[in-house]
C-alpha cells in the first residue's frame, strides 16, 4: 500500500498531465467528444497507480474553454440532460504543439536523469 | 417504500457544497455532474461506481466554483473584472492598464467602464425590442388559444406557446450575458423520467410536454415575457429622457464653441429662460449664452451622464438577476424532483 507521500507524489504527477492528455484526447477525436467520454479514455488509458477522479474534468473543460483551447456544443441525449461536447480550437492546436514538444524534451531529460538512477541507461 | 436515487442523493449534497457559489454556476455544476453520472449509468456502471469514478462533491464543487467561466461579454467591466491584464511590454497592454486605472476613479470612474455603457445600450436598443416582440408573441398566441379553446384547438396552442416562451427566455438570456455580464446558465435543464437504479428512461413527447407544464420556468418565463414589456418601456423611457437631456446639456457649450448657434428664437415676445436665466437674443434671433451658462450647461451635463451611466449599470445588475433566476429555478428542487419509488 502507498504512503501518504507517495499518494501525494502520485497525486501531483496526475494533475499536472491531466491537462494536456485531456487536450490531446479532444484533439485526437475527428467528431466532438462528450465528457464522459473523455473520462472513460483517461481511466483506461491512464498507467498503473495514476488515478482521475473525472470530476475534476469538468473545471478543467470550462477553463480550457474560457482559454479558447476547447469549443463546447449541446448534443441532446435520451439518457438524461444533453451532453455538452467539445472539440479543439486552432489555438488549442497551437498550445498542444507546444505543450508536446515541451513534454518531448522533458521526457527526454527526465530518462536522462532516471535512467542513471535505475541503471538502464 | 420511497428510497432515493444514489446520483439524487448526491446531487443533493453537491448542491449543498454548491451554496454561495454563484447560482448560474451551481446549475452548471449540478447539470455537468448529472449528464456524466447518467451517462456512466447508462454505459452499464453501478450508480456507486460512477460516483466513486467521479469523485467526492465537496471537491467537484470547490474546483467548479474557482475555474474560469467562457465569457461572450460584450464588454469588461475594468474595475470588477477578473481578465488577466495584457502583458505591460506592449501597448495594449499598456492601454489595458491605463483603462483599469480610469475606471477606479470614484463616481466618474463609470466612465471608462466598459459595463456601464453596455447596460446603457441594452436598455436603450434590445430591452425593449425584445420585450415589445415577446409581449405581442405572447398576447397574439395565448389571445387564439384562449378564443380557441372551446374546440380544443387551443390547447396545443397554449403548450406551443408554452415551449415558445421557454425558448425565448433563453435566448433573452444570452442576450443579457453578453450586454450586462451577469453569467448565465450554459447548460439546459434536463427534461426526464428516472428509474429506481437511478437511469434515465426515455422521453416521449406527451412526458416532455407535462414536464414542461410542471416547470416552475415555464410560468415564470410567461409571466416574465407579459411583465417584462411594462419594466422595459419604463426602463427605456427613463434612460431615453436622460440620456437626451445629458447630451442636450452637454451640447450647448461644445456648440457655442464651435460656432453652432445653440438657441435661436423665431419670435421675440417669447420669453425663454435657461438655467434660470433669462435668455436675450441679438437682432438675429440667436441667443448669447454667458460663460457662466455655457459652464454650468457643461456641468450639469456630465453629473447627468454620470449618474446615468451609474442608474444603467445598477439597473442591469437587477435586470440580469431577474432573468438569472428564472433560468436557475431548478436547483432549489432537486432533492424533491430526483425522489423516486422502488
Amino acid at each position: 500500500m502507498a504512503s501518504p507521500l507517495e499518494d501525494r507524489i502520485l497525486k501531483d504527477l496526475s494533475n499536472g498531465t491531466a491537462w494536456l492528455v485531456v487536450l490531446a484526447i479532444v484533439a485526437g477525436n475527428d467528431e466532438a467528444i462528450h465528457g464522459y467520454e473523455i473520462g472513460r479514455r483517461l481511466a483506461d488509458e491512464a498507467p498503473e497507480g495514476l488515478s482521475f477522479k473525472q470530476g475534476t474534468l469538468y473545471p478543467m473543460l470550462r477553463t480550457m474553454e474560457a482559454e479558447g483551447l476547447v469549443r463546447s456544443t449541446l448534443v441532446p441525449s435520451s439518457e438524461g440532460p444533453a451532453r455538452k461536447c467539445f472539440t479543439i480550437t486552432a489555438e488549442g492546436r497551437r498550445v498542444l504543439a507546444t505543450w508536446v514538444e515541451a513534454w518531448k524534451r522533458t521526457g527526454r531529460w527526465m530518462n536522462r536523469v532516471i535512467g542513471g538512477i535505475d541503471g538502464n541507461r | 417504500m420511497a428510497t432515493v436515487d444514489p446520483v439524487a442523493e448526491y446531487l443533493s449534497h453537491l448542491q449543498r457544497e454548491l451554496i454561495g457559489v454563484d447560482a448560474a454556476i451551481a446549475h452548471d455544476a449540478l447539470v455537468d455532474a448529472e449528464a456524466h453520472l447518467r451517462a456512466a449509468i447508462a454505459a452499464g456502471k453501478s450508480p456507486a461506481a460512477a460516483i466513486e469514478e467521479f469523485g467526492p462533491a465537496a471537491g467537484f464543487a470547490r474546483a467548479y466554483a474557482g475555474a474560469p467561466v467562457p465569457e461572450p461579454h460584450a464588454a469588461t467591466d475594468g474595475a470588477g473584472s477578473t481578465r488577466p491584464a495584457p502583458s505591460a511590454a506592449d501597448g495594449a497592454g499598456e492601454s489595458w492598464g491605463t483603462l483599469v486605472a480610469l475606471a477606479r476613479i470614484p463616481l466618474v470612474g463609470v466612465w471608462f467602464r466598459g459595463r456601464a455603457w453596455s447596460s446603457l445600450l441594452y436598455f436603450l436598443a434590445p430591452c425593449f425590442a425584445i420585450a415589445l416582440g415577446t409581449f405581442i408573441w405572447v398576447v397574439c398566441v395565448g389571445s387564439l388559444a384562449l378564443g380557441t379553446l372551446p374546440i380544443l384547438m387551443g390547447l396545443p396552442l397554449a403548450v406551443f406557446l408554452l415551449g415558445s416562451v421557454r425558448a425565448i427566455a433563453l435566448a433573452e438570456g444570452k442576450v443579457v450575458e453578453f450586454f450586462l455580464g451577469v453569467r448565465m446558465p450554459h447548460r439546459v435543464q434536463p427534461v426526464q423520467v428516472l428509474t429506481p437504479i437511478g437511469g434515465v428512461a426515455e422521453v416521449g413527447f406527451w412526458r416532455r410536454i407535462g414536464c414542461w407544464l410542471t416547470d416552475v420556468r415555464s410560468w415564470l418565463s410567461l409571466a416574465w415575457a407579459l411583465g417584462n414589456f411594462f419594466v422595459a418601456t419604463f426602463l427605456f423611457t427613463v434612460f431615453v429622457t436622460l440620456v437626451a437631456t445629458a447630451f442636450a446639456l452637454l451640447a450647448v457649450p461644445v456648440g457655442h464653441e464651435l460656432g453652432l448657434p445653440v438657441v435661436q428664437m423665431q419670435s421675440e415676445d417669447t420669453e425663454v429662460q435657461f438655467l434660470w436665466q433669462r435668455i436675450e437674443p441679438d437682432a438675429n434671433g440667436v441667443v448669447h449664452l454667458s460663460t457662466s451658462i455655457r459652464l454650468l450647461s457643461g456641468v450639469l451635463g456630465f453629473a447627468l451622464a454620470t449618474a446615468t451611466l451609474w442608474l444603467a449599470r445598477g439597473a442591469g445588475w437587477v435586470y440580469g438577476q431577474v432573468v438569472k433566476a428564472i433560468q436557475v429555478a431548478r436547483p432549489q428542487a432537486v432533492a424533491r424532483r430526483f425522489t423516486v419509488l422502488s
